[in-house]
This record gives structure tokens, sequence and C-alpha cells, in this order.
């Protein structure tokens, strides 16, 4: 168990049902201390759930948890102190001011009263929020309550967050203001494990990713690994005068190694295009195309398909989709 | 066994501040434990005794536990349970306010054993000890662990939250508006009745405004301290910042207590703010301070409890809706209904028993029915209300007095309803506050 005590967040074999439907499907999870891990998943994996279960609000119906080494069944104390949990939902009290509100929850962690002010103040710089200090919390932006909420989470120091969709329903610019907070945050040391169903924002940010369908991991690791792993081969997409051209480059490049596949795609506003899967490195790409032009063949367009997150996604929860 | 019932989940504090409270809490509910008991015995002692199969049992109990109060040794039995009963829920209250870490504990602590010190030198009351030994030990233990009390920030979040803005002052002008209208409504009725009738006295005046005045308040703070209660936990549900709450080092009985705090509080500050409409009532004469102090008692038990009631019912049902309904239905069930049927009940059987001419000789059982009427009266505020103001009046009696029985000419102690209803208002209080926290514990727990 070598790398357990770089596991901020363990699971294993996660259960937890609602009546006979089975929300978490033994799930386990790896989050290393220091990552900025993003759970995703489409509405209804049990995301949610599993955050619940970390967060000690709800009991797992199997299965083991550990948050900072603690169990969450065992400990739930030593694992609330460790975490800061922002829901999907923002808790509003809506007769509170916003130092009031972070005063109210460092109370709640029995920050003593004189630390509390410097803390506020603090936290309130950090999300930028210090000109709003004595602005009723009903009236804030959403991205605003967001960042406060944010704050919140960060009042008794946790070693990790707990943050269910913090992106969610936000505008693009507070959205990013919210991604740069995170990494922000990464960079002082925190852990962060967020859930989110946008891409976007995991390949923005994600050192780590897990991705969850219908209760189940499906990939997770780090963001690198799971791009060699989900992106075996790569696309490209070569465009062509005519037919002729085509049944030549076919027959010139069908046998070359590396080559899985050449497939005529429809013409084109007159132009003829040939997609190849090739397996090989930059440099058999490179030959490719000499091989091609080699032959006296006029290229109008080589061009490699940079597959996106969004497909490799797609690729993945291929299947598992009901 | 029925401690382990009652407490195995409360406590929910650690490190060194968390033992100390819970050896506190620990050894208080120990002494509550060790109350009940006596008090229990003491039930069994006066049921022996009242049947006559062991008479001697009543001076028995009043010389070990009461043993320099000079009056009749069957009144000693009833003043032994009543302290019992007002220690147990003493106790028991404290014993949450030590594990909500409320800063308020040790004050409490400080005054019930005084105040058992001084019954136990003046009436020998020798279980004070319990309580007096009991209090010293928690109060040690918590002195020897600074820091751990602390002003409940649920409290102060609710309490700066509950007097922003116009809807406090709303409330209040309401309440203020809707009791004096009444009286001056009162006034106006009584004062034309009586020019047409010489003989009344302005001294009559003054006690009818009184009694309306208060009458109106009890009814409208039954309303008022449920309303508060029955939403506290409900609403942080239904407003989903209960969850932040549970994530964070917030115990149970911090949360509990701080809402309990913040909306009897403020309960409290209506009760006083019609003080002075019912002293309006002294201009008039006919009402004296013992009334006024006796009234005050009885609205705050009402709110107290009937809040609790609202509190727990809050723990209990996932919506506020829900927990209103529980809430008034339970209250109307138990101060209204219940006695009126009971009552109804032991009226038919007093008239048929003792109604006619021929009355059979049974003190046995006109004393028991004179002590159900006693118990039926005490469950329901305004009844007690009435009753004690009744008392008061026709025979100066604030506390212990004896009726004659019709049967044998003997005379049995009575007391006056208030006392009775004081001390089953505030012990269904404690035992309510205790059960909140263990239902909010278990509901969290199974969530
Ligand atoms: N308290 C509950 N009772 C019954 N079903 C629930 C409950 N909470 C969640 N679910 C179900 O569990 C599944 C997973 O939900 P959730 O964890 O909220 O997914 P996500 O956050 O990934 O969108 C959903 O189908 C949801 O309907
Ligand atoms: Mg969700």
């Amino acid at each position: 168990m070598a790398n357990m005590a770089e596991l901020i967040i363990e699971t294993r074999d996660l259960v937890k049902k609602f009546g006979n439907f089975t929300a978490v499907d033994h799930l386990s999870l790896e989050v290393p201390a220091g990552s900025i891990y993003g759970f995703v998943g489409p509405n209804g994996a049990g995301k949610t759930t599993t955050m619940r279960m970390l967060t000690t609000l709800t009991r797992p119906t199997s299965g083991q948890a550990w948050v900072n080494g603690y169990s969450v069944t065992e400990e739930p104390r030593a694992v609330r102190r460790a975490i800061g949990y922002m829901p999907d939902e923002f808790g509003v009290y809506d007769d509170m001011r916003v130092w009031e509100y972070l005063d109210f929850f460092a109370a709640c962690y029995d920050i003593p009263e004189i630390e509390r002010k410097k803390l506020i103040d603090d936290l309130l710089a950090l999300v930028d929020l210090s000109h709003r200090r004595d602005d009723m919390v009903d009236k804030l932006s959403r991205g605003m309550k967001q960042r406060l909420s944010l704050a919140r989470t960060l009042a008794h120091d946790p070693s990790v967050l707990i943050l269910d969709e913090p992106a969610s329903g936000l505008d693009p610019r507070a959205r990013i203001e919210i991604r740069e907070l995170l990494v922000e945050l990464a960079r002082m040391g925190k852990t962060i494990f967020f859930s989110t169903h946008i891409l976007a924002d995991v390949s923005e940010i994600c050192s780590h990713i897990g991705i969850v369908e219908a209760g189940q991991i499906i990939a997770q690791g780090s963001m690198d690994d799971m791009r060699a792993q989900i992106q075996p081969h790569r696309e490209i997409t070569v465009t062509l005068r005519d037919q002729e051209a085509v049944e030549t480059v076919k027959s010139l490049i069908g046998s070359v190694e590396g080559v899985v596949g050449v497939n005529e795609m429809e013409p084109r506003a007159g132009r003829y295009r040939l997609r190849i899967d090739y397996t090989g490195d930059d440099e058999g790409v490179a030959e490719l195309n000499r091989t091609i032009s080699g032959a006296g063949i006029a290229i109008l367009g080589f061009a490699e398909e940079t597959k996106d997150l969004e497909s490799m996604f797609m690729r993945v929860t291929k299947g598992i989709v009901t | 066994m029925a401690e382990a019932a009652l407490y195995s989940q409360i406590t929910e504090t650690d490190g060194v501040a968390g033992v100390a409270l819970e050896t506190a809490a620990r050894v208080l509910r120990r002494g509550a434990l060790l109350h009940a008991l006596l008090a229990g015995l003491m039930l069994i002692f006066a049921l022996l005794a009242s049947t006559r199969l062991v008479p001697s049992l009543y001076d028995l109990a009043q010389q070990l536990f009461l043993l320099s109060y000079g009056g009749a040794s069957d009144a000693a039995l009833a003043i032994v349970i009543i302290f019992s009963l007002v220690n147990i829920s003493a106790l028991l209250v404290i014993m949450v306010s030590v594990l909500a870490r409320e800063i308020w504990a040790l004050p409490g602590l400080l005054v019930l054993a005084l105040a058992n010190a001084a019954v136990l030198l003046v009436l020998g009351y020798t279980p004070a000890l319990i309580t007096v030994i009991v209090g010293a030990w928690a109060l040690v233990r918590l002195l020897r662990a600074p820091n751990v009390l602390r002003v409940n920030p649920v409290m102060m979040r609710e309490l700066r939250g509950r007097m922003r803005g116009a809807r406090a002052f709303v409330v209040m002008s309401i309440y203020l508006a809707l009791m004096s209208g009444f009286a001056l409504l009162l006034y106006v009725i009584f004062s034309t009745a009586s020019s047409l009738n010489a003989s009344a006295a302005t001294g009559q005046i003054g006690r009818v405004l009184f009694a309306g005045v208060v009458g109106i308040e009890l009814l409208l703070i039954i309303f008022i301290a449920p309303s508060f209660t029955s939403g506290a936990i409900t609403g942080e549900r239904e407003r989903q910042t209960y969850d932040l709450l549970r994530t964070t080092l917030l115990a149970t009985p911090s949360f509990i207590t701080g809402k309990l705090e913040s909306s009897l509080g403020y309960v409290l500050l209506l009760l006083f703010a019609a003080i002075p409409l019912q002293s309006l009532a002294f201009l008039f004469g006919g009402v004296t301070e013992t009334e006024v102090i006796l009234a005050f008692l009885i609205l705050t038990i009402t709110a107290v409890t009937f809040g609790t009631f609202g509190i727990y019912f809050s723990a209990t049902q996932p919506r506020t809706l829900a927990a209103s309904v529980r809430t008034y239905g339970t209250i109307a069930a138990w101060a209204f209904i219940i006695p009126l049927v009971i009552g109804f009940i032991v009226n038919i059987i007093q008239a048929g028993v003792f109604g006619n001419a021929n009355a059979p000789n049974a003190p046995g059982l006109e004393a028991l029915l004179q002590y159900v009427n006693l118990l039926l009266t005490s469950t329901n505020p305004f009844a007690t209300a009435i009753q004690t103001q009744r008392l008061l009046v026709e025979q100066q009696v604030i506390g212990l007095y004896s009726v004659t029985l019709a049967s044998d000419g003997s005379t049995i102690p009575m007391i006056s309803p208030w006392v009775v209803f004081a001390t089953l208002y505030q012990a269904i209080a404690a035992i309510l506050i205790v059960l909140t926290i263990r239902r909010t514990q278990q509901v969290d727990v199974n969530s």
C-alpha cells in the first residue's frame, strides 16, 4: 500500500441503493493528494450521491470510503474537519450579510471569535468579494454566491475541497473566474475534487479525471494517461482533387505499417477526401505525407484531427448509456 | 437501561474539551436519574399510603426527605415529588446545555445548586444533596477545561436575522395591537354595563381587564411559540442549508439549543412587552402582584413547552407544513381534547356516585377523583390560570391547601393547579428537548 499516503480520497466498492435502485454501484475512486480531480458524468450518474457519502451526509449501503485516511463511517468528525463541501445548491440564509455568513460558518467550525475577523477579510480577498462585505447575501449574483460558497468551504483550512458542480448555471465569465480560483487553490496545496458534466471544465484545469456512468467508474487516472489510453490512434484527413488520386493514394498507403484503415469520405465542394486511421508517431505521419506527395499526387489538404475530450467521452461512455 | 435508551448517542464532541463535556454531562444525567428513582419511589409510597395499606409511609417519607417541614406528612410527600421533578428537568436541561457548550451552563449550574442548598437548609429536603454534589462536580469539571463553553453560533445567527428588517417589528406590533384592542373592547363593554349597574366596583373592572388581557395573550402565545419552532429544522432542510451545517463541526445539541434559544427568546420579548398592558389593570385596582407574577409564569412555561412541541416535530417531520400540523394537533389533543373528554367522564362518575342524597361513603374514590380533576386542570394553561386565580382571590391560596371530603369529613392535601402545571410542563419540555436531539441524530445517521 505504498500509495495509500498519497491518496486523499479513496473508496472501495462503494454502493448506495435507494430502495431497489442502485445509484452508486461498486465505485472505487482514487484521488491523489494535491490533484485537481474532475468527476465527470452525465446527470443522474451518481456524482452527487458519491459526494454525499464522502461528506458523511449519507451512509453507504456497502463498501468503504476514506478521506484523509479517516473512514467516513467510523470517524465522521475527523472527515468533516478535513473537507470543505460545496453542494450543488447554494444554501441561502436570505437574512444575512456576506461577512455574517462567513462568520457563522467559521463559528460552527469552532474558530474563536478573535481570529474570525481577520479570517473573513482574508477569505473575502481571496475570492474577490471584499467590496461586498456588508451586502446581503441574497443580493449577490449567482457567480458571487458561488465564490462566497467557496470561501465558506475554506473557513477551517481543510485539506480537500469537495465541490458539486461548482460551475453549473454560471455565465461564461463567472465560470472562468471559478476555474481560475480552483487553480489558485490547488496552488495553495488544496486537493480539489469536483463534479461536472461540462467537459470543458475538465480539459482546462484537471490533473486527474474519473468518468462515471450509471453509478460505475468507467475510466480514471491522470489526464495524460487518459488521453493515451483512450486515443490509441490518430485520424488524418487528406483532401485530393479527383477520384483517380483517391484510388492511387488508397493503394499506395493501404499497406504501410501502422495504417489501420483508409476510408473515403463524402466529397465536399468538388473535393475528394480520405480518412486515414494511423497508429504511428509524428515521424510516421510526416513519412505518410512524403509518400503521397512523392508519388506526384497534388495534396490539397493534409490535416490531423485532434480528438477533443468530447469525443473521447462519447467513445468511453458508448454502450453503457441505455 | 433507560439511561442508555435516552442518551446513547447524544454526545458529539471530541478532544480534551469533549472529554470534559461528556464527563460533566454524564454526571448530571446520573443526578437526574437518581431524582427520577426517588420520584418513582415516592409515587409508590403515596399509592401504598393513600390506600391506607401502609399509612406510616407518609411519615417515613417526611422524616427521610423533608425533615424540617412542619406541615402535614401527606403534603410533604407531594412537595418531595414536585422538587424531584423540577430537579430532573433542570438537570436534563443543563446537561443538554453542557453538551451544546452553552455559556449559561455555568451560572445555570450554580443557581440550581444554590437553590437546592437553600431548600435543604429551610425545609430539610435531603435529596437536594444529589443535585448539589452532582452540580459541583460538573462545575469543577467544566472549569478545569477552559474555553469549551461559548456563545451559541446558531442563536447569534438567528437573532441577527430575526431582529433585522421589518418582520420582527411587525409581529410585535400586531401582537400588541390585538391585545390593546381587546383590552379596550373589554373596558368599553364592561364600563357601559357597570354604569347601568352602579354596584359594580372598579376593582372588578381591573380584574376583568387583567383576565381578558392574559387570556388573549395566552391564546396568541399558543399560536406564536410553536410557529417559530416548528420550522426550525425543517426550514433548514427546505432551504438546503441543513447539509452545510451537518458537514461542519457543529454538534446537534448546539444546533437544537441555538434554535430554541432564538425562537423562545423572541417569544419572551413579546411577553415582556405585554407586561405594561397587564399592569394597566393596576390602575383600576383589584389585581395583586402575585397574580401578575403567576400569570407571567404560566405564560412563559406555556410558550416554552409548546415551543418544544414544535421543535420536536420539526426534527421528526420532513416538511414545515407537516411539522406544524402535528404540533398544533398534538397541542390541541394534549391541552384541550383529551382533558375535556376525560373530564367529562370524571364528571359523569362524580355526579352518578356522589350527586344524589344517599351518597356512598367512599373517601378513597372521592379523593382520587379530586386529584384527577387537578391533573386535568393542570394540562390546560387556561384552566390552570382560571383555577389558580379563583383559589387566590376566594381563598387566598397560592400553594398547598386542604380539601374536606364529603364522604367522611376527612381532609386531603391539595395544590394550586399552577404548581402541577408548571412541574408537568417543564418536565415535558425537558424530555422533549432530549428526544429532539436524539431524533435529529437518528434521522441524520439514517439518511
Ligand atoms: N434520495 C434519493 N432517493 C432516491 N433516489 C435518489 C436519491 N438521490 C438520488 N437519487 C437517484 O440516484 C441517481 C443518481 O443521482 P445523483 O447522485 O444526484 O446524480 P448526479 O449528481 O450525477 O446527477 C439519480 O437517478 C437520482 O434520481
Ligand atoms: Mg448532481
